[in-house]
């Protein structure tokens, strides 16, 4: 009975050995699910929409987009950790998953997955509301010390973009400032242009068409350089060094998936995933954007993953953000 | 007259002509299925059209949108389950005209309305776009915090015979609505530590278990009854009785509009808001509301096809999405190589105006279709109960599961259908329920957000409120409403000698 048992798990085992090695020869054998953490529209999503037909094209397979939205993310998360890891299920996801252990979210975050690509990231921009007395950093924060708390920043709760941009400049300096929660970055940019809100940490894509339009202003880019899409405006990291540490900083867009999944098929959804990066497409919307293209993939990818999630948890957690300390899950300090 | 042409870009092409046509039909059939929402059809269709140009995507998009607003009120009317939660105020006394045999009718002042309506809405998108859109801009946190207050006094209007039973179910929805992840700090609430709770309770499934399913249970206590047997003689409304509402759908038109352009408050809002107002200001009703007024129909539903006109006003001047659908369709856009925002109004008017022309195109395609086969439609109502029970239930359940492709929204539908029979049976209306449901998040996030700006300072709150014009006519509003459905103002009306009204 015992030896039969044996036997059985053996022939088992081999069996998905074997079954494993046709399957990734093959891949794709059948339609590939790609899980959208956020909503339809939104730029998750539109990054995964713009590139993913491209990269079907290098794959020779149907890659069937769905938004699983909800939770920040952590329930499209779930979903593609609870699939079999054969490269069927990729996770389209942003940033959000690497702040999930220390905000309490839960305890599966992008180690249990393996990064395609890490496709492009967002550069943070401070803007301010037209009528705002201010016009640089200097003369904000200035403006921001001799009025405690009559500043109004707008947030996305805690953990968003707004929140850590917020505490890297509080890390440095004395920034007594009041944050108002909005659902997003959409709705918030909405109250800073209806003066509801003064200031907001914002993602230069989302704020840049607003710009343009002279609806609202722009104060400082949150990065080391200036950007193309903005040629006069200053960079924190430049004006104020002591900040050029913490960047290049930004959310981030990424293909993932789960741990485990054959490394043949990891190969080609990388190897597919970077033609499609390098799409005119891709780069043109990203260009409009105002996103930065990454493509990174392997080790690089996965050391950009360790050192945002170093970065970002310290940073929260020493602004005390967050609801676990970083050092409980080992996640060094920066 | 160069906006002209861009204008009539989707009348003169046979493609895009069909395009919107065939978007405004599945719109409407979408529209009519509970759980099946315009917002899910047009994330969808942006899968779906991502390789087409944007002309036919957009087409597609605009004749969805607008005939799936509209057709909610097709099941609202038909077996008291909106397809929509714009169609809630709909069903309130359109389900009554059903019940006595006058079903062609109430879809056809349903059709028209929507009609007029739409074409309110579309004109002021038109012609003060801008100026909308700068004055939805200057609604503060506190402005939103009143406009939800406002909504929850509807519970008045709502609550049928005993104004108690309404506001606990009032309350009560206000309650199912916190459920979930905190909107402003992921902290849980009522979740009992499930990550299934996180997302909260679907607000569809709650809507269509307390609509269809409590419906479909109230209905088997008389199967045996033979069902009313419907009049189609006349389905257009005549032209005297069009003129009659005239003065109420453009009030209603109008709240509708602008409601629609706030970022944040969209059609179902409007429509509840458009009821109330109809039963304020009309003096004698041919029938009382809720017993199949007309009135009631005509309000909720011009407000919330002009809600659609509304919520483009936002997005094509500024960006920024009037309500879910609109926000979605700016990723539409974006995909498409286009920046909505400030810049596109001038940068690319052609967009502006071919929206505009693609708008009422499908309003006249939803006319169209609206009054097309109402005859079979109303045969419906006539089935025999034992074979249209089954078939509330049925829809009922695939448009709760349609929801989120999940199965424990089934559960809660059928839950809160079970609920909502015995809450029926004992007197309590639903209508408030779905109310506190819609407006929870809206109130809950405003007015922490307004409280939030001034410090904690609930002076600052007030004195902010008595500062700005804005807010001191909203909190009027809110006083002048509450005090009018107190004993206060009789005693008041009386002591001026002014006669009071029933």
């Amino acid at each position: 009975m015992k030896k039969t048992l044996v036997k059985f798990a053996a022939m088992a085992a081999l069996g998905a050995v074997m079954g494993t090695a046709a399957f990734a020869q093959d891949y794709p054998a059948k339609e590939i699910q790609g899980i959208i953490q956020w909503g339809a529209g939104g730029s998750t999503d539109t990054v995964m929409r713009t590139v993913t037909p491209h990269a079907e094209k290098v794959l020779g397979g149907k890659v069937v987009m769905k938004n699983m939205t909800g939770g920040v993310g952590a329930i499209a998360t779930k979903f593609v950790y609870a699939q079999n890891p054969d490269g069927y299920a990729l996770l389209m996801g942003a940033e959000n998953p690497l702040l999930y252990k220390v905000m309490g979210l839960g305890d599966i975050d992008y180690s249990e997955f393996t990064p395609i690509n890490i496709l492009a990231r967002g550069v943070p921009i401070l803007v301010a509301n037209n009528d705002a007395p201010f016009d640089t950093f200097d003369e904000m924060v200035e403006y921001i010390q001799a009025h405690p708390n009559e500043v109004k920043f707008g947030s996305t709760g805690p953990g968003g973009l707004p929140s850590v941009v917020t505490s890297m400049i509080a890390s440095k300096i004395e920034l007594p400032v009041t944050q108002v929660p909005y659902d997003g970055d959409g709705p918030a940019l909405t109250a800073l242009q209806g003066g509801a809100v003064d200031v907001m940490p914002a993602v230069l894509g989302a704020s840049i068409e607003a710009i343009r339009g002279g609806r609202i202003k722009a104060i400082t880019l949150i990065d080391n350089k200036p950007t193309e899409v903005l040629p006069d405006l200053p960079a924190l990291g430049e004006t104020h060094p002591e900040y050029a540490d913490y960047f290049p900083w930004g959310p981030f867009f990424g293909v993932f998936v789960k741990n485990g999944t054959p490394e043949d098929v990891v190969a080609k959804l990388t190897e597919a995933y970077a033609e499609g990066a390098k799409s005119e497409d891709f780069v043109k919307l990203m260009a409009d954007r105002g996103y930065i293209i990454e493509s990174l993939s392997g080790q690089e990818a996965q050391d950009f993953l360790t050192k945002w999630q170093s970065l970002t948890t310290w940073l929260l957690h020493d602004a005390g953000q967050t609801k676990a300390s970083p050092e409980e899950f080992g996640i060094p300090k920066p | 007259m160069q906006a002209l042409e861009y204008f009539l870009i989707p009348w003169l092409d046979l493609k895009l002509l069909f395009l919107v046509a065939a978007g405004t039909f599945a719109g409407v059939y979408v529209g009519a299925i509970p759980g099946l929402s315009v917002t899910m059809a047009v994330s969808i269709l942006i899968g779906f059209t991502f390789t087409w140009d944007v002309y036919p995507a957009l087409c597609l998009m605009v004749g969805i949108f607008m005939g799936g607003v509209y057709g909610g009120s097709r099941t609202a009317i038909l077996l008291n389950i909106p397809g929509a939660p714009s169609a809630i105020a709909t069903a309130m006394d359109g389900y009554p005209l059903a019940q006595k045999g006058q079903a062609g009718e109430a879809i056809g002042i349903a059709t028209v309305m929507s009609f007029v309506g739409g074409l309110i809405g579309i004109i002021v998108l038109a012609i003060a776009a801008p100026t909308v859109s700068e004055f939805a801009l200057v609604f503060q946190p506190r402005d939103y915090m009143l406009l939800a207050v406002l909504g929850i006094l509807l519970v008045g209007s709502l609550s049928g015979e005993s104004l108690v039973k309404g506001i606990f179910a009032g309350a009560m929805g206000l309650l199912i609505g916190t459920v979930g992840l905190d909107p402003l700090t992921a902290e849980e609430r009522f979740t009992f530590g499930l990550t299934g709770l996180w997302g909260g309770i679907s607000f569809i499934a709650v809507m269509i278990g307390m609509f269809g399913v409590s419906e479909a249970l109230m209905q088997l206590h008389h199967v045996d009854k033979t069902a009313v047997k419907q009049k189609i003689s006349r389905i257009v409304p005549n032209w005297a009785s069009i003129r009659r509402y005239l003065p109420l759908s453009l009030q209603t038109s109008s709240i509708g509009v602008l409601i629609g352009a706030l970022p944040g408050t969209g059609g179902d809002i409007a429509a509840l808001m458009a009821y109330d107002h109809a039963k304020r200001v009309t003096r004698n009703p041919e029938v009382p509301f809720g017993q199949g007024a007309k009135e009631g129909l005509v309000a909720p539903e011009t407000a919330n096809n002009a809600a659609v006109g509304g919520a483009f006003i936002p997005m094509l001047t500024l960006g920024i999405p009037g309500d879910a659908v609109t926000a979605i369709m700016i990723g539409a856009l974006y995909i498409h190589g286009l920046n909505p925002g400030p810049m596109l109004m001038i940068e690319q008017p052609q967009m502006f105006w071919f929206i505009t022309g693609a708008l009422v195109l499908a309003n006249i395609f939803m006319l169209i279709f609206g009054l097309t086969g109402i005859r079979i439609f109303t045969k419906i109502v006539e089935m025999p109960r034992t074979v249209l029970i089954p078939l509330i239930l049925l829809l009922s359940i695939v448009g709760a599961y349609a929801v989120n492709n999940s199965i424990s929204d089934v559960y809660w539908m059928l839950g809160f259908g079970v609920l909502g029979y015995f809450m029926k049976s004992y007197g309590y209306q639903l209508g408030p329920v779905i109310l506190g449901v819609i407006l929870s998040r809206l109130l809950d996030e405003n007015w922490r957000r307004a409280i939030i700006s001034e410090q904690g300072s609930i002076a600052g709150l007030f004195k902010g409120m008595l500062t700005s014009p804005l807010s001191l006519v909203l909190l009027a509003t809110v006083v002048l409403i509450f005090v009018s459905q107190t004993p206060l103002w009789r005693c008041v009306r009386g002591k001026l000698g002014l006669e009071s009204r029933p």
